[in-house]
């Protein structure tokens, strides 16, 4: 089966096959919880961006990844005597008003300051570009061992958070951490080995 | 599919341990029943030599002792019910039977004591160690009871909470009456019924720091997203 078929079929499938699939998946067979996590998630993200959508795509994912986490958490206490979709709407329901909540509280505590591109007196000291050429950069960065490569191509510049970066890389956030500091060191020494910074 | 969220199905599939779906809510409300029920006859049996024997020949005390027992089994189904998603909220109204029974009994026990002896059995005068009984020797059930619930979905924690201690401080009511049979006066009525309203009305305040969905979800499973 082709990744296409596979994924038309995703959200095609009824009630009862999702409950023999949490049935299955409940005496620990992977494939099957691997399947129905994924057929959820079509059915989520159309939840959650039905009720809220105002948020983002990224915070929609959130979300879903939140149902997720709550259903895995709970998988015991689904009767497979009983149908599927009205115990994942009752999680996703709570999970959705538990999201709200935490949305009004950070809301309320939130102070949003404008983003300054100036930050220091000197204006040299403000200015990257004029200090290392993003070319001499790209360069200096391939040169990194891989994993510090890793840890600074996940972390900087695609800004991906530790966790994120530590679940795509299969590295430990410790190590992920060791691994940017060290970089960062390195990149240091490089660049000012080939470009004398103008600050 | 988002890669992160494809990551995070693919972590959860990983560590997705066989689980034992969870009996319904009324046969692990007869597991705590029993255990819980166990523990205070011991505690209760302890005591005896401190108080008096029960009335059984008083229908009013029997009826007022299967209300009390079936407030606490009642109350222990509906908690254990609502750690359920997709629970039917509306049969958690059948509690009220049982609820109905047991406060129609005190009261009316109460207000015959008045009518026969007037207004002295107002005295504010009683045991003390009541409360403190309902509370201490509840605490084991309340407690296994808490270890149970945390297995279910802490849709409603206060809610589920304060079903909890009911279940629990009413089947310690029922035991403290067993070797506590005295007649029922306004004191009474404070210090069993009313403790055990107030040890159910304080857990439910607490329900959320004792339910809630951070601490049933494994460290390890938040770090995989």
């Amino acid at each position: 089966m082709n990744a296409q078929s596979k994924l038309n079929r995703i959200g095609e499938i009824s009630d009862d096959d999702l409950a023999r699939l949490m049935k299955i998946a409940q005496a620990g067979d992977t494939e099957a919880y691997t399947q129905l996590l994924q057929e959820v998630t079509v059915r989520l993200r159309r939840i959650v961006r039905r009720y809220r959508g105002f948020l983002t795509d990224e915070d929609i994912e959130d979300l879903v990844q939140d149902i997720l986490l709550s259903l895995h958490s709970v998988r015991a206490t689904y009767d497979p005597r009983r149908p599927f979709m009205p115990w994942l709407l009752a999680i996703t329901r709570n999970r959705l008003a538990d999201g709200a909540r935490r949305y009004a509280r950070t809301s309320a505590r939130e102070v949003n300051t404008d983003c300054l591109d100036v930050t220091f007196v000197n204006e040299n000291a403000n200015k990257t570009s004029d200090v290392f050429g993003k070319e001499e950069l790209k360069n200096a960065i391939d040169d990194l061992p891989a994993a510090q490569r890793t840890a600074v191509e996940m972390l900087k510049l695609r800004e991906m958070s530790l966790k994120e970066a530590a679940a795509v890389s299969g590295m430990s956030i410790g190590a992920l951490k060791v691994a940017t500091h060290r970089a960062m060191i390195a990149l240091r020494k490089m660049l000012m080995k080939t470009d004398e910074p103008k600050y | 599919m988002s890669q992160s969220t494809e990551n995070l199905i693919r972590k959860l599939a990983q560590d997705s341990a066989p689980v034992r779906p969870l009996a319904r809510s009324w046969i692990r409300a007869v597991g705590w029943l029993t255990i819980s029920g166990i523990y205070l006859a011991i505690v209760v049996s302890l005591m005896k030599s401190h108080g008096l024997p029960p009335r059984w020949d008083d229908a009013r005390f029997i009826l007022e002792q299967v209300s009390a027992l079936a407030v606490g089994f009642g109350a222990a189904v509906a908690a254990f019910a609502t750690t359920v998603p997709g629970h039917n909220r509306g049969r958690l109204a059948i509690l009220l039977i049982p609820l109905a029974g047991w406060l129609g009994t005190v009261g009316e026990g109460c207000i015959n004591r008045l009518t026969q002896l007037g207004p002295r059995v107002l005295t504010l005068e009683h045991d003390l160690a009541c409360f403190p009984f309902i509370a201490l020797s509840g605490t084991v059930p309340a407690i296994f009871m808490a270890f149970m619930l945390r297995r279910g979905a802490p849709l409603t924690p206060r809610l589920t909470a304060g079903l909890g201690a009911l279940a629990a401080a009413g089947l310690a009511n029922f035991f403290l009456r067993l070797f506590h049979p005295e007649d029922v006066t306004l004191m009474l009525l404070l210090w069993h019924v009313g403790g055990v309203f107030v040890l159910s009305a304080l857990a439910a305040s607490a329900g959320r720091y004792l339910l809630n969905w951070p601490s049933i979800t494994p460290a390890s499973e938040n770090a995989a997203r």
